[in-house]
C-alpha cells in the first residue's frame, strides 16, 4: 500500500506537469516541470522525502533502463537520414565531448578563482 | 501466432529488461566503458528484430509502457536535487556559468561541423538543440525550421555518447571534482547523461539535474538568436 501511495503522488505531480505544460507559452517538457513542483513541494515540507523516498529511489537506480525504447525506436528515423547519418553520428559525438571538456573546464576555473565551493 | 505473441506488450517489456540485465552484467564483468549496459540493450534487441522480422510497432507495445516511466523517473531528480539542497545553493551561480558557457559551446561547435561536413541549414537547425531534453530539442528544432525526427535522433545520439565516454572522459582528463562531473554530464548530455551522473554520486545526480534543466533553457533563449549568427 505505502508503495502504491508513493507511486501515486508521484504519479499526479507528472500529471500537473503535463497539464501545466500544455498551459504555459514555453516550451519546457511536462518533466521538468514536475521536477520542480517536486522540489518547490520538498522545500516547503508538503511532501516529505519518506512519502516518497522508495518509489523515487527504485526510478533513479533504474533511470538508464528507461531510455532503453527511446534508443530503439531511433532506428525509424535512420531513414530519413540515409545519406548524411555517418556525418550527424560523428558531429553529435564530437560535440558531445567538446560540451563536456569546455563545460568542466569553465567550473575548474570558477572554483580556482573563487577559491573552492566548501 | 508470430504476431499474436510480439505484438505483445509483455514482449517489448521482457526482451527490454532481459536485455539491459544482460548489458549490466557484462559492463560489470569486463569494466570496460563502451560495453555500455545501454548500447548493448540496443544492439541485442535490434538484432533480435531484425533475425525474427518483428516490425517497430510491436516492439513498441511495451516499449510505450517504459517510455513512460521517462517523465517520473525524471521528476524525481527533484529528491537528489534537495539532498544536495546545500551544495547546489552555495554553487548557484558556478553552474549557471559554466551551462550557460556549454550551452553556447554547444550551439556554436555544432553550427561550425555542420558547415565542415557541408550540412544543409535544415539539418544544421534540426541538430542545434541536440543537448537539451527530447521534448524542448523538438521544440527549438522547429521553431528553427529543422526536422523533427532528426532532432530526435540527434538527442539521443548525444545522450548514449555522453553516458559512454564520461567514464573516459572523467579519467582521462582527470575530473576528479564530483561537482565538475555532475555540471559537464547533465550540460552535454541532459537525462541520459544525468543517469549516469546518478550511477556516479548522489553529489553528481543532483548537480547534472540542475544542470540540464538550465542547459534546456538556456537554449531555448539562445535559439531565438541563431539565425543571427549562421
Amino acid at each position: 500500500m505505502k508503495i502504491l501511495i508513493q507511486i501515486a503522488i508521484v504519479f499526479s505531480l507528472c500529471l500537473a506537469g503535463e497539464a501545466i505544460s500544455t498551459l504555459i507559452p514555453f516550451p519546457v517538457p511536462a518533466s521538468i516541470i514536475a521536477l520542480i513542483l517536486l522540489l518547490i513541494l520538498l522545500l516547503t515540507g508538503v511532501i516529505k522525502v519518506d512519502h516518497i523516498k522508495e518509489k523515487s529511489d527504485f526510478l533513479l537506480s533504474n533511470m538508464a533502463f528507461f531510455f532503453v525504447p527511446a534508443g530503439v525506436k531511433v532506428i525509424e528515423h535512420f531513414d530519413t537520414v540515409k545519406s548524411v547519418w555517418l556525418a550527424i553520428v560523428v558531429i553529435g559525438i564530437v560535440t558531445t565531448v567538446i560540451v563536456f571538456l569546455a563545460t568542466a573546464l569553465t567550473v575548474k576555473l570558477i572554483l580556482k578563482v573563487t577559491g573552492g565551493k566548501k | 501466432m508470430k504476431e499474436v505473441v510480439f505484438s505483445s506488450p509483455f514482449f517489448g517489456i521482457s526482451i527490454s529488461i532481459f536485455a539491459f540485465a544482460i548489458g549490466t552484467v557484462i559492463n560489470k564483468k569486463t569494466k570496460i566503458a563502451l560495453l555500455n549496459p545501454l548500447l548493448i540493450s540496443y544492439v541485442i534487441i535490434i538484432a533480435f528484430m531484425v533475425i525474427f522480422d518483428i516490425p517497430l510497432e510491436w516492439y513498441n507495445n511495451g516499449g510505450d509502457f517504459i517510455n513512460l516511466f521517462l517523465t517520473p523517473a525524471t521528476a524525481v531528480l527533484a529528491l537528489t536535487i534537495y539532498r544536495q539542497r546545500d551544495l547546489i545553493k552555495k554553487n548557484f551561480i558556478t553552474i549557471t556559468i559554466a551551462t550557460f558557457v556549454g550551452s553556447l559551446t554547444s550551439i556554436i561547435s555544432v553550427v561550425a561541423l555542420c558547415k565542415l561536413f557541408a550540412l544543409s541549414d535544415t539539418l544544421t537547425y534540426s541538430l542545434i538543440p541536440k543537448s537539451i531534453t527530447t521534448p524542448m530539442a523538438i521544440a527549438v528544432s522547429s521553431s528553427l525550421g529543422g526536422i523533427q525526427s532528426i532532432t530526435v535522433l540527434t538527442v539521443i545520439i548525444t545522450g548514449i555518447s555522453g553516458n559512454i565516454l564520461a567514464p573516459l572522459l572523467i579519467k582521462l582528463f582527470k575530473v576528479d571534482d564530483p561537482l565538475v562531473q555532475g555540471v559537464a554530464l547533465g550540460t552535454s548530455s541532459h537525462a541520459i547523461g544525468t543517469s549516469k551522473a546518478v550511477e556516479l554520486g548522489e553529489i553528481q545526480g543532483a548537480v547534472s539535474s540542475v544542470s540540464l534543466t538550465f542547459t534546456g533553457i538556456i537554449t531555448v533563449v539562445l535559439s531565438l538568436f541563431v539565425t543571427y549568427f549562421i
